[in-house]
């Protein structure tokens, strides 16, 4: 969906933070937000994608100037009111008025060692083989998805280099709108002159990660 | 049952944005209070995790690892043919993860120009710089311009490679060991690998040596 998170190539933010203190939590809210989000009881038909789809779909106003923290706030709390957990009203005053069901209870602070793992696996089996091999020259498709997708616009028809295969992974295209099914994943090389104008001569190149329905051959 | 609809989404979204408290601080209290009462959060679960992410999971992990596969020419060997295998041996799970190393030749620097995808569980919590709009609509478009604003210059004939996270593969850098390192044992090379130098934002570690030493 073409909303405001997508930035890669964007031009007019200015500098970056580069004196940024190096700390995990710069606010105590924000420590809050992070443990609320790991620790809650939450809806089976939550997903990651699903996730970042609420957090893309902020108001671009409050997307582009809303600590990255509050954005997570503001994404669970669409989350929350849209799956029925709690009422906008509710979220606004900080008191229950109705009992939420059907969620299984929450993980206690002893839970929290043994939930203490790495990301789970995306990775698939599917019966289809790939349709591209390493070294394949591809374009990117010119049109993104109507809803959730991880194809970003700056390198939409562009043509690039199948650097690796990963088999199939979990399609966040689908994922994200409650169908979860695989598909194969690449990585794509592309020089920076083929995404850029200004980019010519440069020694640079920009790797993404793509799943086979956004290329072409090309 | 929940409803996978992007405009119901976005229109809840300028509901709370009418609705919700003004301040950050007093929009995640309410969320708190209300999930604790729906018996959906514990708080001293949220305490907890709070206390993993500030005392024991960062970028020490990372320099860990780092420091190993300089010195020990089969793990590295191993980190690039299967980092997730490979980092356990540190306890570590990171599912998907891809190392790139750094030379005299090629430089390595990691984005996520939709979100903010970070091998957390190596890094921790990424830098506030590394999920806002400056740095991640920059990276995949002037990456010599990017790195110059962290202070690093990288000569035109060294090729700069932007990795950006668009799936589930994380991306950590094995920056390049300084000259002048060569009887350092591998706990204090650790102390010489900063975070930024695992994202790519930062290139030559050798002016940390003395710091370190």
């Amino acid at each position: 969906m073409d909303t405001i998170h997508d930035l890669g190539g964007r031009q007019g933010f200015g500098a970056i933070d580069v004196d940024e203190p190096e700390e995990a939590f710069h606010e105590p809210w924000e420590a809050r937000m992070f443990g609320i989000r790991r620790a809650m009881s939450r809806p089976a038909d939550w997903s990651l994608d699903w996730f970042r789809h609420c957090r893309e779909l902020i108001e671009p106003t409050d997307y582009l100037s809303r600590p990255y923290f509050d954005q997570w706030l503001q994404a669970y709390a669409a989350m929350i009111a849209n799956s029925g957990v709690a009422t906008i009203e509710e979220l606004a005053s900080g008191k229950a008025k109705t009992p939420v069901s059907g969620l299984p209870p929450p993980m206690t602070a002893a839970d929290v060692g043994g939930a203490r793992r790495g990301n789970p696996s995306f990775a698939r089996e599917i019966d289809e083989a790939p349709v591209f091999n390493v070294g394949d020259s591809v374009r990117v498709k010119i049109h993104g998805a109507p809803g959730h997708t991880r194809l970003p616009a700056y390198a939409r028809g562009r043509r690039g280099i199948v650097e690796a295969h990963h088999g199939a992974h979990v399609f966040p295209d689908a994922n994200a709108h409650g169908e979860e099914r695989a598909a194969p994943l690449y990585t794509v090389g592309f020089d920076m002159a083929e995404l850029w104008p200004e980019a010519q001569g440069r020694r640079e190149r920009v790797f993404l990660n793509m799943w086979e329905s956004y290329l072409e051959r090309g | 049952m929940t409803k996978h609809d992007s405009n119901t989404i976005a229109n809840i979204h300028k509901e709370l944005h009418s609705h919700l408290p003004p301040e950050p601080a007093l929009r995640v209290k309410a969320l708190e209070s209300l999930l604790v009462e729906k018996g959906i959060v514990d708080s001293e679960a949220v305490d907890a995790w709070i206390e993993v992410y500030t005392e024991e999971i960062g970028p020490k992990r990372g320099a860990e690892i780092v420091a190993r596969a300089w010195i020990d020419p089969s793990f590295k060997a191993r980190l690039f043919d299967n980092g997730t295998e490979a980092v356990k041996d540190f306890g570590i799970e990171q599912e998907h993860l891809q190392v790139v190393e750094n030379t005299a030749d090629v430089h390595n620097m990691v984005v996520c120009t939709l979100c903010s995808c970070y091998p957390t569980s190596m890094l921790g919590i990424p830098p506030t710089w590394y999920k806002m709009a400056a740095y991640r609509s920059r990276a995949v478009r002037d990456p010599r311009g990017v790195l110059e604003e962290f202070g690093v210059e990288v000569a035109d004939d060294v090729e700069v490679r932007v990795w950006d996270s668009t799936a589930e593969l994380r991306y950590l850098v094995v920056p390049q060991r300084p000259a002048g390192t060569e009887d350092w044992d591998e706990q204090k090379l650790a102390r010489l690998v900063t975070r930024n130098s695992m994202i790519g934002t930062e290139r030559d570690l050798a002016a940390r040596i003395e710091e370190v030493a």
